[in-house]
């Protein structure tokens, strides 16, 4: 090797190694373990895609509301991931100042003592009370008289359709919105006419490497047929066998035998897609709004369709949480600090309305601007109607219930599995996890 | 004729000319149709090699270029290499959200530590084992190679406590104490220093020099090579380490990089571009190191992997 | 302690040798500071977890309270002998070792032994086949996720361009495990390519001339010269591709996460998933025990064989 090349290698090696050297203070972090500026907020999420486009704006919004605090955010990985990071950093000891949490992973959180509760107190000084926010989710977050999460929003799987095609189809009503769909066949219509109206598939749902996905669009239907799946805190599997395997059947009918909607897509094959309208219809959370406005298709959002439910309808939904994790020696100014985070994204719940969500802060919800969203207000029966996870160590979203239970349901929807079979493997699977015992 | 002619160093790297073993087969008769056969089969050979070595370099020709698109075109179909709007925004991206340097600067720091104290204990070790009578030698030896069979992976929940009774969770002390102690590592100086000649440290012995004089003066001066191959190694593997300091760092100022790039999300979505960008952007450290010390590191496995 | 003596003119004075007692127990004082520094962080780090790991294995453990939790006996063990997961991982394990270690030693000797062959060029194959070595597994891991993705991914193009309907690589459990071992393969083949290349490079070049003027085709040569000649460098890069493909964790981790419906999770994985996530630490050690008596018992399979290999050359 020539000495000019060596010697340029070597100065560039040493020029990235000053250019990372300037973090110096969180080398100091590094070596003693201590923590960063004191009136930072450290922030931790799991939203990413159009979720994550909205919190940035939010936190931008706080920025800004609150100049004399910083913020550092950080993103990372959704489902089990998280949820692993964050107990272990809480156990670490170094947790966020603020992070946010699923609902359905918040009583895990409770009992393994990684939470910061709330009191009364604190939490009026910051302009909150029960009186302000959704009965529903509000009365999931308390724990023993206390609250240990304030809810932010809560965010079904709904139905997105293309609204041209759908047109074409002959599908929308006078005012430009899909008539409503009751019973199996009724579904398989509305998909077979936007098929001929030109479409390559019926609708679409992601099925590959996305258990959570898979899951809500069984529950949602498993449940509008009142079936339940755990009992007694996640001791007791009380899957119902009929049930779940006549939701399978309809399921594997939708894409194995009609091929109304693909067998092996991704999700974020889904998402493409849908936005290239290679898909009339698509299911699945309300928060892939963003990115379809984003892309400027002809499209809307109403409730997941109501195909058992009948008058009691229902649809598989989970509620977005900030929680405060406890830290030895908590401060008064930490949990302020934390706070006032959390007022300002509660303040910006329209901007996260705006991106599908549907807000637990009744001060927004409640208000006219939220009711002239659109395709937004459209769904926002859900937010009563939501079926949360059943509760257990094992479960809520991402969790290792999900992926059993996920798993199981896109081997049918995927042809690789019938649903009897399916349906033994998902009890298999969950009674496993019965039978241990909680760690926490 | 040459048959009998033997070369007198049996194990030269080098090849021989090309042109003396054909003149001496000539002389042996084989004549142009075995040259021919030999031809052929070189040339195809070449051909071979060079057709795996470019899909060998297609994954990261394909990073590469990925990440020099801007995001929309990357999820164009057809899949095409050709770049409409040649950019540097996702590098751009990456840095501006800031983790970067922050990573390039923990592997930096913890990789250097390991690298060092590895060298340092392994050596010292080494030369006590070697090269010095003690009572309980050989009970020491066992001991520690001993530690050869334990993987560090299976230690990881253990380790995990213990460091979180220390409270040393998320601090570089986490990262770096445990990498250190590498049985393997005083091994291969062992060796090392079992095949050096002892009259120079004989003659430093009689003349009362100490042992660390001995050691620090005598042998390490001689153990160049594998005091870089050790070194070179350990800094690699330290710095790919993903489990440990996955467990460890979960304050994302302090991560790694590989852990960083495998926790932080960075809001991305599906901005492949943004995704390569950082790939890249956390290769290059290495490539460069390996740009550098390519004989070293070749040399380094080639010794240390025949004397195992 | 002690020191030379330099005459006035500057020659040193030999001593007489010290009597043999004083040397040795000089050399144990030295000794022992020289092994300490490496065996205290030995002790601390990697003898002291490993039995403390032994020790947590008999107990309920949890990582969120502090203590040992309640005593188990030897529940979790059979937990894990008994129940799916362990065996289920494990297999997966040996499958990926199976998937792997062919090819990968295989391969590379055939490349090392052609870029042996050819001479010129060394450099450029040389970074060809070894820098993805050098690569973090995250760094390759995003980029073979990259390659592996559905529709606009470059695998799927390039297979549809022969005429074949890409399988979805990542999301099918059929695949998930081959498509891993085949981004595993461009990865590290590069460290067993060397070491072949270093292997080659010993064989004595008169052996070749030799066959050749006798007339030997280049093929032959090599199934009799160079496939011999270099045994112990192949049940070297065997044995060690065997034992690193059984701690198995980072690409899995990162491209899959031990899914499809569980179809990738190896054991390392599930140790992780099952102390990390599920908390379990007094289960996850005796996995964690389990399977470093599986890596002790391939270990020992491996001295054995070298054993014998010496004893027969």
């Amino acid at each position: 090797m020539s000495l000019s090349r060596r010697r340029f290698l070597q100065g560039s090696l040493i020029a990235a190694g000053a250019g990372g050297l300037s973090a110096c203070s969180s080398i100091g972090a590094g070596v003693t373990g201590g923590s960063l500026p004191a009136d930072t907020v450290n922030y931790w999420n799991l939203f990413g895609g159009g979720d994550g486009v909205r919190m940035q704006e939010m936190q931008k919004g706080f920025e800004k509301a609150n100049p004399s605090l910083g913020l550092q955010a950080v993103t990372l990985t959704w489902g089990n991931p998280y949820y692993t990071k964050l107990s272990l950093a809480t156990i670490g000891d170094k947790p966020p100042d603020v992070a946010v949490s699923h609902l359905s992973r918040v009583p895990t959180l409770v009992s393994a003592g990684l939470l910061q509760p709330l009191s009364p107190d604190d939490l009026s000084r910051h302009g909150m009370s029960e009186d302000k926010f959704s009965p529903g989710p509000w009365k999931q977050s308390q724990f023993n008289g206390q609250t240990y999460a304030i809810p932010l929003d809560t965010h079904p799987i709904v139905l997105f359709y293309n609204t041209k095609l759908c047109k074409k189809a002959g599908l929308l009503d006078g005012n430009g919105n899909l008539k409503s769909m009751e019973g199996e066949s009724a579904f398989v219509d509305a998909l077979e006419k936007v098929k001929k109206a030109g479409a390559q598939w019926g609708g679409v749902c992601s099925v590959n490497a996305d258990t959570a996905t898979n899951w809500r669009f069984f529950q949602s239907l498993y449940s509008q047929l009142g079936g339940e799946v755990l009992s007694d805190d996640g001791k007791k599997v009380v899957l119902d066998d009929a049930k779940a395997t006549k939701v399978l059947n309809f399921l594997k009918h939708l894409s194995v035998d009609s091929k109304l909607m693909p067998s092996g897509v991704d999700y974020g094959g889904a998402v493409a897609m849908f936005a290239s309208g290679q898909a009339g219809f698509y299911l699945e959370g309300e928060w892939e709004i963003s990115t379809f406005q984003t892309a400027k298709m002809p499209f809307s959002m109403t409730l997941f369709p109501n195909v058992y439910g009948g008058s009691n309808y229902k649809v598989q939904g989970d509620s977005h949480t900030l929680i405060v994790p406890a830290v030895s020696g908590a401060d008064q100014k930490r949990t302020d600090r934390a706070l006032a985070f959390v007022r300002s994204m509660l303040d910006q719940s329209l901007t996260w309305a705006q991106g599908g969500h549907v807000p637990a802060w009744l001060p927004v919800k409640d208000s006219a601007e939220y009711k002239k969203l659109k395709p937004q207000s459209n769904y926002a029966a859900a937010g009563d109607a939501a079926v949360y996870d059943p509760p257990a160590w094992y479960s809520g979203s991402g969790s290792n219930f999900e992926n059993v239970t996920g798993s199981a349901i896109a081997t049918v929807r995927a042809g690789q599995a019938d649903p009897k079979s399916a349906v033994a493997a998902m009890r298999r699977g969950l009674q496993t996890y019965a039978e241990t015992p909680a760690p926490a | 004729m040459s048959s009998t002619a033997t070369p007198t160093s049996t194990s030269t790297p080098s090849q021989r000319p090309a042109q003396r073993r054909r003149r001496s087969r000539a002389k042996a008769g084989g004549g142009a149709s075995y040259d021919s056969r030999v031809k052929v089969f070189n040339a195809i050979c070449f051909g071979v090699l060079i057709i795996f070595a470019l899909l060998w370099l297609v994954p990261l020709a394909w990073a590469i270029d990925t990440s020099l698109k801007p995001n929309a075109e990357t999820t164009k179909v057809p899949v095409t290499w050709w770049i409409e709007n040649p950019t540097l925004d996702s590098f751009k991206t990456v840095l501006q959200q800031g983790d970067m340097p922050k990573w390039l600067a923990s592997s930096l720091i913890t990789s250097t530590a390991i690298a060092l104290g590895t060298v340092i204990t392994a050596s010292m070790a080494a030369f006590a084992l070697s090269r010095m009578q003690f009572r309980g030698r050989t009970f020491v030896f066992i001991f520690v190679l001993a530690g050869i069979m334990i993987p560090g992976q299976v230690l990881i929940v253990p380790q995990f406590r213990e460091f979180d009774a220390l409270h040393l969770l998320n601090t570089y002390w986490a990262v770096i104490l445990p990498q250190i102690p590498a049985a393997i590592a005083v091994f291969i100086f062992k060796q090392f220093f079992d095949g050096l000649p002892r009259d120079l440290e004989e003659a430093a012995r009689v003349d009362g020099a100490s042992p660390g004089r001995i050691y620090w003066s005598v042998m390490l001066p001689l153990s160049r090579p594998v005091i870089s191959a050790v070194s070179i190694f350990t800094f690699v593997w330290s710095w790919n380490n993903l489990l440990w300091p996955l467990l460890v760092l979960t304050n994302p100022n302090l991560m790694t990089i590989p852990v960083g790039l495998a926790t932080v999300q960075g809001s991305y979505g599906i901005r492949y571009a943004d995704v390569m960008a950082s790939a890249i952007l956390g290769g290059i450290p290495l490539i460069a190191v390996f740009l550098l010390f390519q004989r070293s590191i070749v040399e380094g496995i080639a010794g240390t992997g025949l004397k195992g | 302690m002690t020191t030379t003596t330099r005459t006035a003119s500057g020659s040193t004075v030999r001593r007489a040798a010290k009597p043999a007692s004083g040397r040795a127990s000089g050399d144990n004082r030295a000794a022992l500071l020289f092994l300490a520094p490496f065996l205290i962080l030995y002790i601390l780090f990697v003898i002291g977890p490993g039995l403390y790991a032994v020790v947590l294995s008999f107990t309920n453990a949890s990582l969120v309270r502090s203590g040992l939790g309640s005593f188990a006996g030897f529940g979790n063990y059979a937990e894990a002998l008994g129940g799916h997961d362990f065996w289920n991982t494990l297999w997966h394990t040996l499958l990926f070792t199976i998937l792997t270690t062919p090819p990968l030693v295989i391969l590379a000797f055939l490349l090392a032994l052609l870029v042996d062959r050819v001479g010129r060029g060394r450099w450029f194959f040389r970074f060809a086949f070894f820098a993805p070595y050098v690569l973090a597994s995250a760094v390759m891991a995003l980029i073979w996720i990259w390659i592996y993705t559905p529709a606009i991914g470059l695998a799927n193009d390039w297979l549809g361009r022969i005429g074949i309907t890409a399988p979805n690589f990542l999301g099918d459990p059929k695949w998930a495990m081959a498509s891993v071992a085949f981004a595993t393969v461009w990865w590290t083949l590069g460290f067993n390519f060397v070491l072949y290349l270093a292997g080659l490079q010993d064989i004595p070049r008169d052996l070749y001339e030799a066959a050749s003027l006798d007339g030997t085709g280049p093929v032959k040569q090599i199934r009799h010269i160079t496939i011999p000649m270099l045994g112990r460098t192949t049940t070297l890069v065997a044995v060690l591709q065997v034992i690193a493909s059984l701690k198995i964790f980072d690409q899995i981790y990162i491209m899959t996460q031990g899914g499809p419906n569980f179809s990738t999770r190896v054991s390392l994985e599930y140790i992780y998933d099952v102390s990390f996530t599920d908390m379990r630490i007094g289960y996850g050690s005796a996995v964690s025990v389990l399977l470093f008596i599986v890596i002790l018992v391939v270990s020992f399979i491996w001295l054995g064989i070298v054993q014998r290999q010496e004893k027969g050359v």
